[in-house]
């Protein structure tokens, strides 16, 4: 009886050992040409006067909101946590790295290269209420929650 | 890759208006001791042996082995083809179907689903069909003396370990992620099934008994003598049969869902939580199970010994009651992902293994339009929820007590809705975002 459950875990872990091996060999080939912003960059433009999110660096003369973080060894200061922002406002976010990574912005699912030392910049009208979160995609570290409402 | 509250989701909600809060907690306490002091004095739903039957021939459909088989076998397939996408196809979360399937169409999608046409879980659940064809393995199962007295509680630990990887869990976005956990919990879940007996799935399987919950306040239920029928969605809550277990398995829906609703406030994303790892989620889930646990357990039994009955069988008797105040937390935290992230499902489903070109129901160009439903609806259905939620848990609860002794007083009833108001103040709480 007790031989069962011991055989029974054992295969579980082959299996999921199994799934997970086989899991990586078959999708790490496709990580590496296309990324989700880029894909769903090119499926934008059907639907951008929903939300019309302006990705340009081209710095607008009005400021609006004005968001600065700087990324140093990891730990993210300046502008974070919750960051309220009214709906409609313009926003202008800037991310300055020591590290390359992506910046990414949730719902708005807009993002940025990040190159060490140079400030990133992501410009758009907050027209979509919500919570969001600014992440970098390859670390994973969460720099802010932008509060839309 | 990010991981919000709730396994995948591209956002969250805003804090409710301080004024939806402060009415929906007077309107909560107000109707609480109204429900106690004005109401009914006799028990006034119909019992297990209530409602209206459907047609014979209705019955027989639905009861009949080839209706239930084709379900399951339509839910194999559907469950094979969401393996096959979170292994083989694309690696990126926001573009695999996997994950959305599981955390936001299914588990989100199963709670409508069980509210509006009864235990779907239950007739199509996929691993039925897959016990079906291999239990000539074991042609008797050797467990199936025990399986009784475990009642619900394989199925609470179950569902606590479900809602440890939808929100507790790193990784649990990762196709991967989702192709290893649907695996391995068929393989466990037939495996139990084999030395329990088929009734396993009912008492055993998360997923199912969650289903069933949620469809004790549908209109669709089982009279004693077998037939199906229509009736009060309240006499089907009423009529929950006590397991032991069933206490456990409401309060991991209820505990698990506030610690959904916690680990969104700022408190705990700059208290408690700031490491946002494995040990500071895994101890916020624990605490909350034990907080709801431990209040549900104070509420039931002093309000026993009041009335002098005997406190051990206080909180699986009462266990039915609160099944309206989970769903009202459950609907209220799930609400706006299903309608919004939810529709990234149906635009993935276009091309489920992203391959160039595809696009089977012209919906893979489309953008999930996050202002489909206004920040103002969403706080409305969550506090109408948690409020609704309310009322109908203290009205079960209320004739829940008259049924156990038909001279109940009124203040014998005050710690179990003491809990009940406490627990809705914290789930607007919770709302509102401290």
């Amino acid at each position: 009886m007790s031989f069962r459950p011991a055989r029974l875990r054992a295969a579980l872990i082959g299996l999921a050992l199994a799934t997970v091996v086989t899991g990586c060999a078959g999708t790490d080939p496709e990580a590496a040409p296309g990324s989700s912003s880029s894909g769903s960059a090119s499926s934008s433009a059907s639907s951008a006067a929903s939300s019309a999110p302006a990705t340009s660096a081209t710095p607008a003369a009005p400021a609006g909101q004005r968001i600065e973080v700087t990324v140093t060894g990891g730990q993210a200061s300046g502008d974070t946590g919750r960051v309220p922002v009214p709906v409609g406002e313009h926003v202008v976010l800037v991310v300055t790295s020591d590290a390359p990574d992506e910046l990414h912005v949730h719902g708005y699912d807009l993002g940025a290269d990040l190159v060490p030392g140079t400030p990133a910049t992501i410009e758009f009208d907050a027209t979509i209420p919500g919570v969001f979160e600014v992440e970098l995609h390859d670390a994973g570290t969460q720099l802010l929650s932008l509060q839309v409402g | 890759m990010i991981v919000l509250a709730h396994g995948v989701g591209s956002r969250t909600d805003l804090p409710i208006p301080i004024g939806f809060a402060l009415y929906g907690a007077g309107a909560a306490i107000l109707v609480s001791f109204a429900v106690l002091v004005l109401f009914w004095r006799t028990p006034r739903l119909g019992g297990s042996g209530s409602g209206r039957p459907l047609p014979g021939g209705v019955q027989r459909l639905l009861d009949g082995a080839p209706f239930r088989r084709g379900l399951q076998a339509a839910a194999l397939a559907v469950a094979a083809l969401v393996v096959a996408v979170a292994l083989w196809g694309p690696a990126d979360t926001d573009r695999n179907l996997a994950p959305w399937v599981l955390y936001v169409t299914f588990w989100a999608g199963l709670v409508p689903l069980s509210l509006l046409v009864g235990p779907v879980a239950r007739l199509a659940n996929p691993l039925r069909l897959l016990h079906r064809g291999l239990r000539g393995l074991v042609p008797r199962a050797p467990g199936v003396a025990r399986l009784p007295a475990l009642g619900l509680w394989p199925a609470a630990a179950s569902l606590l370990v479900f809602v440890w990887l939808e929100l507790v869990y790193p990784g649990r976005a990762e196709p991967v992620t989702v192709a290893v956990f649907l695996i391995g919990y068929a393989v466990v879940q037939v495996g139990l099934a084999l030395w329990f007996g088929e009734d396993w799935f009912a008492q055993g399987d998360g997923f199912e008994a969650y289903s069933t919950l949620i469809a004790r306040l549908s209109p669709w239920g089982r009279r004693d003598d077998g037939r199906l029928v229509l009736r009060n969605p309240l006499a089907n809550a009423i009529a929950t049969p006590p397991s032991p277990g069933l206490a456990p398995l409401v309060v991991v829906l209820l505990g698990s869902t506030a610690f959904d609703g916690l680990s969104r406030t700022v408190f705990w994303q700059t208290g408690p939580g700031a490491a946002n790892d494995t040990l500071s989620g895994t101890l916020g889930l624990l605490a909350m199970v034990a907080i709801v646990a431990v209040l549900y357990a104070l509420g039931t039994r002093l309000s026993g010994r009041m009335a002098g009955q005997d406190p051990a069988v206080q909180p699986a008797r009462y266990a039915a009651t609160v099944i309206p105040i989970a769903l009202g937390y459950t609907v209220a935290h799930y609400f706006s992902l299903l309608a919004l992230d939810g529709q990234t499902t149906w635009i993935l489903i276009s091309n489920p293994f992203g391959i160039d070109g595809v696009d089977l129901f012209g919906t893979y160009g489309n953008r999930v339009d996050l202002t489909a439903v206004s920040s103002d609806a969403i706080a409305l259905v969550q506090v109408g929820a948690i409020i609704v939620g309310h009322v109908i848990g203290v009205t079960l609860a209320h004739e829940r007590a008259l049924l156990s002794a038909r001279r109940a007083r009124a203040s014998d009833q005050l710690p179990l809705v003491v809990v009940m108001v406490l627990f809705t103040l914290g789930g607007l709480g919770l709302l509102f975002g401290f």
